[in-house]
């Protein structure tokens, strides 16, 4: 037998090493590469004119002890927990009520979904485009028309006041984010054990104890899973904010990534746009530890 | 025998011919915002450009190009090129923003000798327009092709005649305001336009520097502080005063007011002189004709003072053939004398040279004599210092957080002043 045979049977019979060296490769190529780049710039004080490469901590300091870190922080979370809950919730509910849909054959049921679906089918920037003419505060925009339909001396301003556009950037971003939840919710009923609700119908539990006492703590394990992953997403929502806001008025709706871009592209500053960019990473280093936790929890 | 002679002349004369070939042709790398390109959307524009890019082509059949984009975000494209330069991969040919071009000038090719073979004269260029491409050594770095200036729009038959002084603005706003106008609007988001067109000019009217002679930040040193304040106030005034609607704190461009003028219901505002063209297409041309234009208001006992842009094309190649090459080419779709009055008018851009207003083929408008007066005597463009970003971005924030009711004035200076020199 030739060595090149011996070599390549080695490979096939000792274990995934071979199988898995193109995605090794890619994966350091496109992934790990570029995170060690910005791991390095964020130890410098590069910027694109001046791409100094000296070891300093100066980014991280100015980055902590710049007064807008912690409102930068905090916008963050006023962004990301109540488009979460929201998404989570509404995501569920449409689930719910396509599957019941589904179960009684009632017509429109594939329209629901896919209209559901055609929001997070769009691109963010699209998005954002589409809610800021909505949210237009001129007399014809849309939200406005309605507005003015209840309350006809209403001056609402949904997107040129601080906590009036924080909430209409977790609006849009919770219609565009829902599908998603929606679908990954969609899938864990689809394998639910429908014996269960008989049971539950003939023991005269009503719609809320089935919910409770049924649904949810079946379907926990994904609701996790959901709720990760969308933190996650929505920690990184960049396109659909960058086009309704931009992160103004002031800075009430910059939140990290927006901030990240800023540093970067339009004051030039690789090191202190790159320690912020770190910051994220942990943020989602976090994350994906949680979520790696509970799927080894859950096989063990 | 005979055979093999033969192939061994064809390889020679093959082997031979090949490096003259390849020396004779170059080839120019030319890079252009996607608006001022052959990949543009605006067919007049491409039509233009192919018809003098392949007149430029036939006079120099040696030269072959190739064509690549910026990226349409301004700040983005700039960043790379700068990148570029600094790293020695720059193209040959660039589109370079106006008032960034002292940043290139140490990697840019000088072009004296080619200006004046061409009989341009560099006095013939509005002076900010030469300001910007000149070197610390006197060299021009570049060519300005095109400029704007930010104004004041009124419409004539509410506004007979045109506020000079905020003072003049609080009071006929306030008596728009009865009658149920938008009486003033300007941009004051997050964006470049913001600042450029509604912080600037009252700045520098006043007297004010963004930087000092070294490139460092003043905006909010010394006295420039109470003259940036003094400009927010005035802001606060009219969004208080209902002069100005709130929703202006989401305008970051000028064109975002396009919307708002055409619902009829806007008097004033600051804008640019590109927003005759889009208006034009947007309101026709009977709604566009009660607008007039005039110096934007400035601050009682100021002087009169606005800001000024534009895009630049500078050579990076040391080639001399392929520096040529790039002249010509620049000259002859862009910035010559037919080549300004052409683009200029096909794309409704300000030239930068005074002469070109006279030619027959530069396309006025009935704003034109006036842009070019206030351009000429009251032309500012930001300063190309490494902190500008920094500065414009603050002001910006400072400026959107005031309108929107967030920040008063002096907290909004004052914090700007902070994020920019901590």
């Amino acid at each position: 037998m030739s060595k090149t045979n011996v070599l390549s049977r080695s490979y096939q019979s000792d274990g995934p090493f071979f199988w898995l060296l193109p995605l090794a490769v890619v994966s350091l190529g496109v992934f790990v590469l570029p995170i060690i780049q910005i791991v390095g710039m964020s130890f410098t004080e590069a910027t694109f004119r001046d791409p100094s490469d000296a070891f300093t901590l100066a980014s991280y300091g100015k980055l902590f002890s710049n007064p807008d870190f912690v409102s930068m922080l905090v916008v963050t979370l006023a962004f990301v927990v109540p488009s979460v809950i929201l998404q989570v919730i509404l995501g569920f509910a449409i689930a719910m009520f396509i599957d019941s849909a589904g179960d009684r054959r009632l017509p429109g049921t594939m329209i629901v979904r896919t209209a559901v679906l055609a929001a997070w089918a769009l691109p963010g920037v699209v998005a954002g485009v589409v809610w800021k003419m909505m949210f237009s505060e001129l007399d014809n925009g849309l939200v406005m028309t309605l507005v003015r339909f209840v309350s006809p001396e209403a001056q609402p301003r949904f997107l040129s006041s601080s906590v009036p556009a924080l909430v209409s950037c977790v609006v849009a971003n919770v219609w565009r984010g829902t599908a998603y939840s929606m679908i990954l919710i969609y899938a864990g009923l689809k394998t639910f054990p429908k014996e269960l609700y008989e049971a539950a119908v003939i023991d005269r539990a009503n719609l809320w104890q089935r919910l409770f006492k049924i649904t949810i703590p079946v379907l926990s394990p994904l609701l996790l899973i959901c709720v990760l992953l969308i933190t996650v997403q929505t920690f990184n929502t960049f396109d659909l904010l960058r086009a309704l806001t931009g992160g103004g008025p002031g800075r009430s709706t910059e939140v990290i990534v927006l901030n990240i871009y800023r540093t970067i592209f339009t004051e030039f500053d690789l090191g202190r746009g790159s320690a912020t960019a770190m910051v994220l990473l942990a943020i989602n280093i976090l994350m994906t530890w949680v979520y790696f936790r509970f799927l080894t929890n859950k096989e063990e | 025998m005979k055979r093999t002679f033969g192939v061994l002349v064809f390889l020679t004369l093959a082997l031979g011919l090949l490096p003259a070939g390849l020396m004779a042709q170059s080839t120019l790398n030319w890079v252009a915002h996607p608006a001022y390109s052959l990949s543009g959307t605006d067919p007049k524009r491409v039509e233009y450009i192919k018809k003098n890019v392949d007149e430029w082509q036939a006079a120099n059949p040696k030269v072959t190009f190739t064509a690549n984009l910026l990226s349409t975000n301004a700040a983005e494209a700039a960043a790379k090129m700068m990148e570029q330069a600094i790293q020695g991969r720059a193209p040959d040919l660039a589109q370079l923003d106006g008032y960034l071009m002292p940043g290139y000038v140490p990697y840019l090719q000088p072009l004296d000798d080619l200006l004046k073979k061409a009989n341009i004269d560099p006095k013939d260029f509005f002076p900010f327009a030469l300001n910007a491409v000149k070197g610390k050594d006197g060299k021009v770095y570049g060519v300005q092709f095109t400029t704007d200036v930010r104004v004041l729009y009124y419409r004539k038959d509410l506004v007979p005649t045109p506020p000079k002084t905020w003072d003049d603005v609080l009071k006929m706003g306030a008596d728009l305001k009865a009658k149920g106008y938008d009486a003033f609007l300007f941009p004051a988001g997050r964006a470049e336009g913001a600042p450029n067109t509604s912080i600037y000019p009252m700045f520098w009217g006043q007297g004010g520097e963004l930087v000092d002679s070294k490139g460092k930040a003043s905006f909010a040193a010394g006295a420039n502080r109470e003259k940036l304040i003094n400009i927010f106030a005035f802001y606060k005034k009219l969004t208080d005063a209902g002069i100005t609607p709130a929703r202006v704190s989401n305008y970051g461009n000028e064109a975002d007011q396009n919307a708002d003028v055409a619902t009829g219901k806007v008097a004033m505002f600051l804008g640019g002189s590109w927003q005759v063209a889009q208006l034009k297409s947007i309101i026709g041309d009977a709604e566009l004709a009660k607008w007039g234009v005039a110096r934007i208001p400035q601050k009682a006992g100021a002087k009169n003072a606005t800001s000024a842009g534009g895009w630049a094309w500078g050579i990076f190649t040391k080639d001399p053939a392929k520096r040529q090459a790039a002249f010509d080419l620049m000259m002859k779709v862009y910035a010559g004398d037919p080549g300004m009055a052409g683009w200029t008018s096909v794309a409704g851009y300000l030239p930068t040279r005074k002469s070109v207003y006279k030619s027959p083929a530069f396309a006025s408008s009935t704003y034109t004599d006036t842009f070019k007066e206030i351009l000429d005597s009251d032309g500012n463009i930001r300063p190309s210092s490494p902190e500008y970003p920094k500065i414009s971005t603050e002001l910006q924030i400072a400026l959107s957080s005031v309108v929107s009711g967030s920040k008063t004035p002096e907290q909004a200076v004052d914090d700007a002043w902070k994020a920019v020199t901590q």
